[in-house]
């Protein structure tokens, strides 16, 4: 019989890895994936330890085009059934978008939009036929408006999360839950990598990875948006309410002079 | 010596199409984008002799990778300056998400989201250092509604107006005027193509490819984003105070396939 699994992109820091212990603690057998084996392989045997579970660390690639369609053929060819999606992988690019380099700027469109719908796409039709399963996408507060100095991410995140509230209602009635985690500014790797000063927020509005991944699971038993927090539930509220262009422009007042 | 052209993508029908009949009527050179050469042609002759400009034919599938690069080393190649850069091309898939075949969904995010990036980031540079020129996104109401049945096409459509929008705000100073075109129902061959039946929006509300073209172009320099009809602008003004989980619900009400 097929193992069910729990799929974790990006899980070798941050998030991920904090989406992986949370749900290792509940009992599901995980399946990390990233790039950096080492950190994939330390994690697994740290949570198999811990909880008596199976954690499989599978490297890869989910920004190269065939990256998504690899690891898809790797979970079959270990007779894997993704019972769990977490779309979590993903990066932020920041400054003013006609400098930086165009690459860059779509190398992150591959990894935080097109792995995203590639995966969901092919692991979304044995859900729907089994009845039963969840696709968690990770996108952000920034998805709930224009974000100057860092446009290319907040579109992603823009676009993961329409995508997901769509599908949430094609899906209401097949057993299939989809949930869309948007955490604001959260203690990681990931803003030293997308070098934003962390000075920008307060620091009693900044979560922890470990918050928001608990947040996270718990609100999974059904289909909507979380945003994680009460600062950034208030903050999402204010961006869907005020005009845009209002919201653009305090956006760019928090980020100009820290990218 | 290099000539000022107004680049439009997806220019062989639709509001492309009427983008470019409208620019040529105000006398600007074109270089129109798309996969049927044969239509660009016809176009060109039509606009040469109607406007007495000059019309550069420059066929390209935007979805493959590479293909903008390619496309950008032509116009350098014709020693083209691009003035005017009017992101039109894309196309929408209808149907629930798990049943569409992902390649194609992949293809739409291919030309609906990296062409446009792509193309803005290797022309909005040469913009910059001239401090003037038009970069024009051509999204779709869609950006604004989570679209059960639509949800890559209304998904890609919220990239494009968030990404527009905050572009707009960083090239403020810069002498680059951007703009996000978000029409709504249009009549013209991407319904048909996209298998969408619109019948049931009543027609007052639909609008003709030229009244969103000429809305658009009269919008350039004023503000970040024109929604194309007042109707749209009401409906959409008033659907912002509604839940979100509804208007989801309302637009999947909207969106639906054709019956075969």
């Amino acid at each position: 019989m097929a193992q069910s699994v729990v799929v974790v992109t990006g899980a070798s820091s941050g998030i991920g890895a904090a989406l992986a212990r949370r749900l290792a603690r509940d009992r599901h057998d995980v399946v990390l994936t990233a790039r950096r084996i080492d950190r994939l392989e330390q994690l697994a045997r740290e949570l198999a330890a811990a909880h008596g579970i199976q954690a499989t660390a599978i490297p890869s690639d989910l920004a190269r085009p065939d990256g998504p369609a690899t690891l898809v053929s790797e979970l079959d060819r270990r007779g894997l059934e993704v019972d769990w999606l977490v779309n979590n992988a993903g990066f932020a690019t920041a400054g003013r978008f006609d400098r930086l380099p165009i690459d860059r700027e779509l190398e992150e469109i591959r990894l935080n939009v097109k792995a995203p719908v590639d995966l969901t796409g092919r692991l979304l039709p044995g859900m729907v036929a089994r009845r039963r399963g969840v696709v968690m996408n990770v996108a952000s507060v920034a998805g709930f408006g224009p974000m100057p100095y860092t446009a290319t991410y907040a579109a992603t995140k823009a676009f993961l999360l329409s995508f997901s509230e769509a599908l949430a209602v094609e899906l209401s009635g097949t057993g299939v839950r989809v949930v869309c985690v948007c955490p604001g500014f959260t203690r990681t790797e990931f803003q030293e990598k997308a070098k934003i000063a962390a000075s920008v927020m307060p620091s009693f509005t900044w979560m922890s990875a470990e918050q928001v991944a608990d947040q996270a699971v718990r609100a999974a038993g059904h289909s909507g948006v979380l945003v994680n927090g009460t600062m950034n539930s208030l903050t999402t509220v204010f961006m869907r309410l005020a005009p845009r262009g209002l919201v653009a422009r305090v956006a760019a007042a928090a980020m100009r002079g820290r990218v | 010596m290099a000539r000022d052209i107004a680049l439009v993508t997806g220019a062989s029908s639709g509001i492309g199409e009427a983008l470019a009949r409208r620019l040529a009527r105000d006398g600007l050179d074109l270089g129109l984008v798309a996969r049927r050469a044969e239509r660009l042609e016809a176009l060109a002759s039509e606009l040469r002799a109607g406007n007495g400009v000059q019309v550069d034919v420059l066929p390209a599938d935007l979805t493959r990778s590479g293909a903008v690069a390619e496309l950008v080393e032509e116009l350098a190649r014709r020693s083209l300056d691009v003035d005017w850069l009017v992101n039109n091309a894309g196309f929408g898939t209808v149907g629930p998400f798990h049943t569409m075949p992902v390649e194609r969904e992949l293809e739409e995010i291919a030309l609906n989201v990296e062409a446009l990036v792509e193309l803005t980031g290797r022309l909005v540079l040469p913009m910059v250092r001239r401090h003037r020129g038009v970069v024009m996104n051509v999204a779709s109401v869609g950006a604004y509604l989570p679209s059960p049945n639509m949800a890559t096409y209304a998904a890609t459509k919220a990239f494009v107006l968030s990404f527009t929008e905050a572009i707009a705000v960083e090239l403020q100073d810069s002498g680059v005027s951007v703009l996000c075109v978000c029409p709504g129902v249009t009549r013209t061959e991407f319904q048909e193509r996209a298998h969408i039946d619109t019948g049931y929006v009543p027609a007052f509300i639909q609008q003709t490819a030229d009244e969103v073209a000429d809305e658009a172009v009269r919008s350039v320099g004023r503000g970040p984003v024109v929604v194309n009809g007042v109707l749209n602008r009401i409906s959409l003004g008033a659907l912002k105070f509604l839940p979100h989980v509804l208007t989801t619900r309302i637009a999947g009400g909207i969106v639906r396939p054709q019956e075969p």
